[in-house]
């Protein structure tokens, strides 16, 4: 027999690890709409320049995480797509940069930028135009 | 490294240079220099030919010799420009046995790139043609699902790029995206098995790809007047799909080519591959097979299917190890496509069995 305050620790656990999974949300300038998670895909894999896409820096564990969910593609998919958009001479892959702090201000000062960071990282500078 | 190319290049690269630190400030910003290679070993058993890694090399692995590293590596260096939010300008310069039989660096790229709207472009200078899925990325092994793009979707066009114009412009009709090219200016093409060398040929290509999604079919024209050996004109059709919704990924395509002098050709493959965890298996079938007969009386120019697997691993970021097996199959000795040297002793249904292990980076 279990006891309650072992469920709802397993409980607490269960919710802590999910929502440590799926944290990330899409954000834009204030001014910004929603947005569709196949358009987010068409973005981030060279299909759509009406917006800039702001990345994080490859190796990180929000990159990883964004790609599988927004575009189904692992890391290294990625990269070769992107590397086909630069060879061909079509275009320039995603900024990467440092952190969600750098991303935020990216996307605050530019209308046309789109980012994705961790939902605890959002503030007033950005609009959430996607959860993940 | 003073060919004629190069020499011809060499001032749109400096203009381009010049423009560079022109725009000065944060040069990170504008010059952004990227590179990819192949280091790749081959193998054919059959020594009535020599098999080629690409139509204009004039030597390949079977008969000059068993093995070899030179059809299959390559290497280049790109450098992106960015000028202003509107202009831009790249310049690729690749190193790869060509039909010269040497590494000898070209340019493959060189042009600036003016957009009027995210939609609509226009460049101006040395631009890649895409004749065929994947003609504007061949040489870029990391971005191919195989070791090289089959051989006989190839064959009918030499050319890997033009000089002189062309306009990209985008269209979105609900969930279908349109990307259409129009190309114009002249090119080059070797044809080094039959003996012809076209030194300079006009040529005018319109394609247009429509992408819904992880789909997306690909549309070509391309037209090649050439002014000698033979003279004549080369109109091309183009039709190829591709579906990569992650997991799996097929690439079917197909051209058709007219020329009075050596007739019809008809060239297609269909190609299937999945993806489990770091590795991705893949399969193809090419061909390649005369339709109709020309002035040259040729009846067979290039015919040849081929039977191919193979395995693509991502083993470390940026670098990838493929191997692949192809069991090539001569349906003619009228310079069928993946062969160059054949012998006195080839027969028709000859059958010849290629290894290929390569090594792909960026850098």
């Amino acid at each position: 027999m279990k006891s309650p305050a072992l469920s709802a620790l397993t409980l607490v656990l269960f919710l802590a690890a999910t929502a440590r999974a799926e944290d990330i949300v899409v954000i834009a300038n204030p001014a910004a709409g929603p947005i569709s998670k196949e358009q987010i895909a068409d973005i981030y894999l060279a299909r759509n320049n009406a917006w800039t896409p702001i990345d994080q820096s490859a190796g990180s564990s929000i990159y990883a995480e964004f790609y599988k969910k927004a575009t189904g593609r692992d890391s290294a998919q990625v990269k070769a797509i992107w590397s086909r958009i630069l060879f061909t001479g079509r275009g320039v892959p995603p900024k990467q940069l440092l952190d969600s702090e750098a991303v935020k201000k990216a996307v605050a000062a530019n209308p046309k930028a789109v980012g994705y960071i961790e939902k605890s990282a959002v503030d007033a500078s950005v609009k959430v135009i996607l959860p993940l | 490294m003073s060919g004629k190319r190069k020499i011809l290049a060499a001032p749109t690269v400096l203009a381009l240079c010049a423009l560079a630190s022109a725009a000065d400030a944060a040069m990170d910003d504008y010059v952004t220099f990227s590179g990819f290679g192949t280091l790749g070993a081959v193998h054919s058993d059959y020594t009535q030919a020599d098999f080629i890694a690409t139509v204009s090399q004039p030597r390949g692995v079977g008969y000059s010799r068993s093995w070899s590293v030179t059809p299959d590596s390559d290497l280049g260096g790109q450098a992106n420009i960015v000028l202003s939010e509107a202009l831009s300008g790249v310049v690729q310069v690749l190193s790869r046995d060509t039909a010269d039989g040497n590494f000898k660096p070209s340019v493959e790229w060189a042009n600036l790139k003016y957009d009027f709207t995210p939609d609509l472009a226009v460049r101006l200078g040395r631009i890649l043609l895409p004749t065929y899925e994947h003609a504007d990325i061949r040489n870029v092994g990391y971005s191919l699902p195989w070791v090289r793009v089959p051989v006989e979707i190839t064959y009918a066009s030499t050319a890997t790029h033009s000089d002189g114009v062309d306009a990209l412009y985008r269209i979105r009709t609900g969930a279908v995206t349109q990307n259409m090219q129009l190309q114009w200016g002249t090119t080059q093409l070797d044809l080094p098995g039959l003996d012809f060398t076209l030194n300079r040929a006009r040529i005018a290509l319109f394609s247009d790809t429509l992408q819904y999604g992880n789909a997306s079919l690909q549309l070509l024209y391309q037209q090649t007047d050439a002014s000698q050996n033979p003279p004549g004109r080369l109109r091309m059709e183009g039709v190829g799909f591709a579906y990569e919704p992650g997991p799996w990924f097929v690439n079917v395509d197909s051209n058709y080519t007219h020329n009075s002098y050596f007739g019809d050709l008809l060239a297609w493959y269909v190609s299937a591959g999945m993806r489990v965890g770091h590795f991705a298996p893949y399969a193809f079938y090419s061909a390649m097979h005369q339709e109709s007969v020309g002035t040259s009386a040729l009846t067979s120019l290039g015919n040849q299917h081929t039977v191919a697997a193979g395995v693509r691993w991502d083993f470390a970021k940026n670098l990838d190890f493929k191997l692949q097996l192809e069991q090539i199959t001569l349906d003619s000795l009228d310079d069928p496509a993946a062969f160059a040297n054949l012998q006195p002793g080839a027969r028709v249904g000859d059958k010849a069995h290629v290894i290929s292990l390569t090594l792909d980076f960026l850098l």
